[in-house]
């Protein structure tokens, strides 16, 4: 049977949008990611609310919750790849689809289409709580800023999303990838910072470090040495040479 | 015993074992070789005020091992297999074998403990070791006290790990939570910005056991907020309190619920 390039993309992509709809992990890691995020919102602006008034603003305040909030997302990202490798659902998947460059890319294209809004509307209901808490207290940053940082944070958010969805696609077990993407986010990355302050240029070319510039409040006391644009350059490059990664082995490797 | 036997020989034949070893035996050495370097400076010159916590800290941070080890315990048994291989489930064999629910959580978490408790051993091996090696002869005496204090806190979080994931039964959820709450950015820190309450989390009050001797330490990562609140015994039992409470909810679970439900 032969059908068009163009046709046969769509069809790919409409399947791969179907799997990561009904797969009910990927809904209950968004729902609890949502709620745990405006949890955090919560704590961070009642610390926000005890300190000066005036001092923050309410874009520091309500993306604080940033660093958790990756989390769920990193989850996401894993699920959404290793679930093809617990039971054989990827013998399906391959036999249906054998063009296996193709098929990783377009599951990487879905996941995007699915994480790009989830993303946004978790990262808004943060700064919005914090907004409707703090509108007398906090400095208000003006939209323009608001909406760039918002675009930033979900950038951030989409980006790593497909880089733990490489991840999981190269070590094809949830635990590992899980262990190894929550490891480097939360104890590595940060302990290195605080150990090792000597090293600091290099980390900002890190994906997370790197990421934390697309969406830093530009208000920030600290030097900012890479520019949101830069930041979203390098952290594309790692997730895109993650990705490339992952489809060569995925091309060679037995299913 | 002969189902404690057949529990130990199940966890140490996981696929997954191998990580939990790893970082535990490893990662705290590590991390107490960069603490170590970052600060050698001040501890030569007698201003570090952070003397006591140097080692420790590494075995603070390092307890990830024993959380993926409680964590895969449980979720290796509820594992769906391949519809290929039929689709099972571990736990149905383990409950033919040993029919008792009890019986076999006891000696899972008996199992459990164990392991975790050689583990935080090997771990301290290689931590004083390398905390010698760096500092030489500046490097601070390693009190039993403190050291029997880390192991509980070891096996404690192990234990903790594989309650929780009784009750999920699926490893994503504890697993994520709890090396969150392991990390510098943990929940009950901020909590504990939020309402003293959070002084009584597990992993707050447990690491009172080894960590913050001194009345006041200001660490240059968790500021003021690490202040001490409990003196080691205390800290030890609030968590202890907690582990009880969260292995009888998840035998009461384990008991009343249907197996492959």
């Amino acid at each position: 049977m032969s059908v068009s390039s163009s046709r046969k993309i769509t069809q790919i992509l409409g399947a791969e949008l179907g799997k990561l709809v009904t797969l009910p992990l990927i809904w209950l890691a968004l729902m609890w990611t949502f709620i745990l995020n405006l949890v955090l919102a919560a704590a961070f602006t009642s610390v926000g609310l005890q300190g000066a008034a005036g001092t923050q603003s309410v874009l520091n305040i309500g993306l604080a919750s940033m660093g958790y909030l990756q989390a769920g997302f990193i989850i996401l990202g894993i699920l959404a790849t290793c679930s093809e490798y617990t039971g054989g659902q990827i013998r399906t998947t391959l036999t249906t689809i054998p063009w296996r460059g193709f098929q990783l890319s377009t599951k990487h294209l879905a996941l995007a289409i699915i994480t790009i809004p989830a993303a946004f509307i978790i990262a808004t209901s943060g700064v919005l709580y914090t907004f409707f808490m703090m509108r007398d207290t906090a400095v208000v940053n003006e939209i323009d800023t608001m909406i760039q940082t918002l675009v930033g944070a979900t950038g951030y958010l989409t980006l790593t999303t497909l880089l733990s969805a490489a991840i999981g696609a190269l070590l094809r077990r949830t635990t590992p990838a899980l262990v190894v993407l929550l490891g480097y986010y939360f104890i590595v990355s940060p302990l290195t910072r605080v150990f090792l302050p000597s090293i600091k240029n290099y980390l900002n070319y890190f994906p997370d470090t790197a990421g934390y510039y697309m969406y830093m409040p530009p208000s920030s006391d600290e030097i900012n040495v890479l520019t949101p644009m830069q930041g979203t350059g390098f952290s594309m490059l790692w997730t895109l040479i993650f990705i490339t990664v992952a489809i060569v082995f995925y091309r060679k490797r037995d299913a | 015993m002969r189902a404690f036997n057949a529990e130990l020989s199940k966890l140490l034949s996981l696929p997954g074992i191998w990580l939990a070893f790893l970082i535990g035996a490893f990662a705290p050495a590590v991390i107490a070789a960069l603490d170590s370097i970052a600060q050698k400076d001040e501890i030569i010159a007698g201003v570090s005020t952070r003397l006591s916590e140097v080692g420790y800290i590494g075995l603070g941070f390092g307890v990830q091992g024993v959380i993926i080890l409680g964590v895969l315990a449980v979720s290796s048994e509820y594992l769906t297999e391949s519809s290929e291989s039929s689709g099972g489930q571990q736990i149905t064999t383990s409950l033919t074998v040993v029919s008792s629910r009890l019986h076999f959580l006891l000696a899972k978490a008996g199992a459990v403990t164990v392991i975790s408790i050689l583990l935080c051993i090997v771990a301290i091996m290689t931590t004083v070791s390398t905390t010698h090696l760096i500092l030489g002869e500046y490097a601070p005496a390693f009190e039993w006290s403190r050291l029997t204090g880390a192991i509980c806190y070891w096996s404690f979080t192990a234990l903790l790990a594989f309650g929780f994931t009784f009750l999920t039964k699926n490893g994503i959820l504890p697993l994520a939570v709890l090396m969150i709450n392991s990390s510098i950015v943990s929940f009950s820190v901020l909590l504990a910005k939020v309402t003293k309450l959070a002084f009584y989390l597990p992993d707050r009050a447990g690491i009172e056991m080894f960590m913050f001797t001194s009345d006041r330490s200001h660490t240059p990562i968790t500021g003021s907020i690490f202040d001490r609140f409990y003196t080691p015994l205390t800290g030890g039992l609030v968590m202890f309190a907690w582990v009880v409470v969260l292995l009888m909810v998840a035998a009461i679970v384990f008991h009343r619920r249907d197996v492959a439900s």
